[in-house]
């Protein structure tokens, strides 16, 4: 997959108020396919709130999100998202909790199934192909007939990961993926998704995980008090950062 | 006089699986009422229950059966019994539904929705089955007084059997051994459900773990 130059994804003015609380505040983000970004910056900066405005878990007070040919101006005045256009966005674009999530009634095999079955109207046997080849894909090969309680967690987020793929999905999100497993288990997590980036996924990660922004990350966003503050490569980022607030959040947490 | 009172059987059976299957399914549109996420509609559901909820079932009865006759809507007294307790069903499974889905992972609907699943989606093949273990108990409590509630519909005319049992105790004076058979009858039809629902409990349990 080569780099495009459009816009693949683009999130332009997106403001969030929860109440009187501006918890976003005209945040705009661009990818190109291919495109790693990640946004980082202090808990309660907004990051994961934007991430679900992105596929409109969270619904934005008002901006205009395009993913691929679709696009939805939301915001006093315009319309709500219909039905239809709400699954399109959502299936094309994959998201990964920081709690997995996946459903606890059903096997691996069918958590994976499920969508491609119901939303993509993929047949049985089609979808089951799909997810075995997914579950290869993160090693789990031999955890299909499972159901997630007998998995332990970083297994379950890898599923997770093939679940939010089996829509082939344009770009995927992940929402702190590695912050409620331990530090090895995570390192299992950032390496599936590192592959994934190198097999050309466009993906947008918010995350704690200074080491992945860094070697995988395209570009990297610093996100405060609901503000992009500063976004660059991750390595002048990182290691010459300008806003003061950038400074301060970089060496409380590289200083631990 | 066993068998004519026994006769009965078949309307109280009757009576309760229609009115309950009629609550379950209305049941899940109170529930969503109830939580529903505009004000107004919260509201009304709110209203709505506790409307039905705090009259007696057989003051809602004489409603349904007298008073709508009175404006031109006449209903036998089987139809007018099934469609008031399958209202009031409604209310209480309603209820229940809502007390198990307070119990549901809110992360299991976000997963759901950001995997593009539709409503209907979201509420069989996720919220439902979940839900379910949860919500059986109750549900099968609630149905063995909806069992006994339905003696309530021999006041208006449904030849059910306390109905039956009743006529027996008048015409033959034997009103102890009329009331005991009804009696035992009620306590055999119970018998089945309880095992039913420690079935469905324990089958549940067995298929899967949640963490």
């Amino acid at each position: 997959m080569t780099k495009g130059e459009l816009p693949y994804l683009s999130a332009k003015n997106i403001v969030k108020d929860f109440g009187d609380n501006r918890v976003l505040d005209d945040v705009s983000i661009e990818i190109h396919s291919g495109d790693v970004i990640s946004i980082i910056g202090p808990s309660g900066a907004g990051k994961s709130t934007f991430l679900r405005c992105i596929n409109l878990l969270e619904t934005p007070t008002s901006g205009v999100l395009s993913i691929g040919d679709f696009q939805i101006e939301i915001g006093e005045g315009h319309r709500r998202a219909s039905k239809k256009e709400l699954s399109t966005l959502r299936r094309n674009a994959g998201m990964v909790f920081q709690s997995f999530n996946l459903f606890p009634h059903l096997t691996v095999l069918e958590n994976i199934s499920l969508a491609q079955r119901r939303v993509l109207g993929r047949d049985k046997e089609e979808a089951r192909a799909r997810s075995m080849e997914l579950l290869d894909r993160v090693g789990l090969k031999d955890k299909a007939d499972q159901y997630p309680g007998r998995c332990s967690g970083g297994q379950q987020q890898r599923v997770a990961i093939a679940r939010s793929l089996s829509l082939d999905p344009m770009v995927m999100l992940f929402d702190e993926p590695t912050s409620s497993l331990d530090p090895e288990v995570g390192a299992e997590i950032l390496a599936v998704m590192r592959e994934l980036a190198n097999d050309g996924m466009t993906m947008m990660v918010v995350t704690h995980e200074m080491g992945f922004a860094k070697e995988v990350g395209d570009r990297v966003y610093v996100m405060v008090d609901g503000r992009i503050v500063e976004s660059g490569p991750p390595a002048q980022v990182m290691s010459e950062p300008e806003h003061p607030r950038t400074k301060q959040f970089l060496s409380a947490v590289m200083g631990r | 006089m066993i068998g004519y009172i026994l006769q009965g059987m078949i309307w109280t059976v009757v009576i309760t699986l229609s009115s309950f299957a009629i609550g379950a399914v209305i049941g899940v549109a109170v529930a969503g009422a109830r939580t529903a996420p505009f004000l107004i509609v919260r509201g009304i559901g709110r209203v709505w229950v506790e409307i039905i909820r705090s009259v007696p079932p057989l003051v809602w009865l004489f409603v349904v059966f007298f008073g709508l006759a009175e404006v031109g809507l006449r209903l036998t007294p089987l139809q007018a019994a099934i469609f008031t307790f399958g209202i009031i069903a409604s209310v209480y499974l309603g209820e229940i539904y809502r007390g198990g889905l307070a119990t549901l992972d809110r992360g299991q609907i976000e997963a759901a929705r950001a995997l593009g699943l539709g409503s209907f989606d979201l509420l069989t093949k996720i919220i439902a089955p979940q839900i379910f273990r949860t919500v059986s108990p109750s549900m099968v409590t609630y149905g063995m007084g909806l069992m006994k509630d339905s003696a309530l519909a021999s006041t208006i005319g449904v030849v059910e059997m306390t109905f039956r049992a009743s006529q027996q105790a008048q015409t033959t004076g034997q009103g102890l051994a009329a009331f005991a058979i009804v009696g035992a009858a009620y306590l055999l039809l119970s018998i089945p459900l309880g095992v039913l629902a420690r079935r469905a409990d324990t089958k549940s349990r067995l298929k899967y773990v949640v963490n």
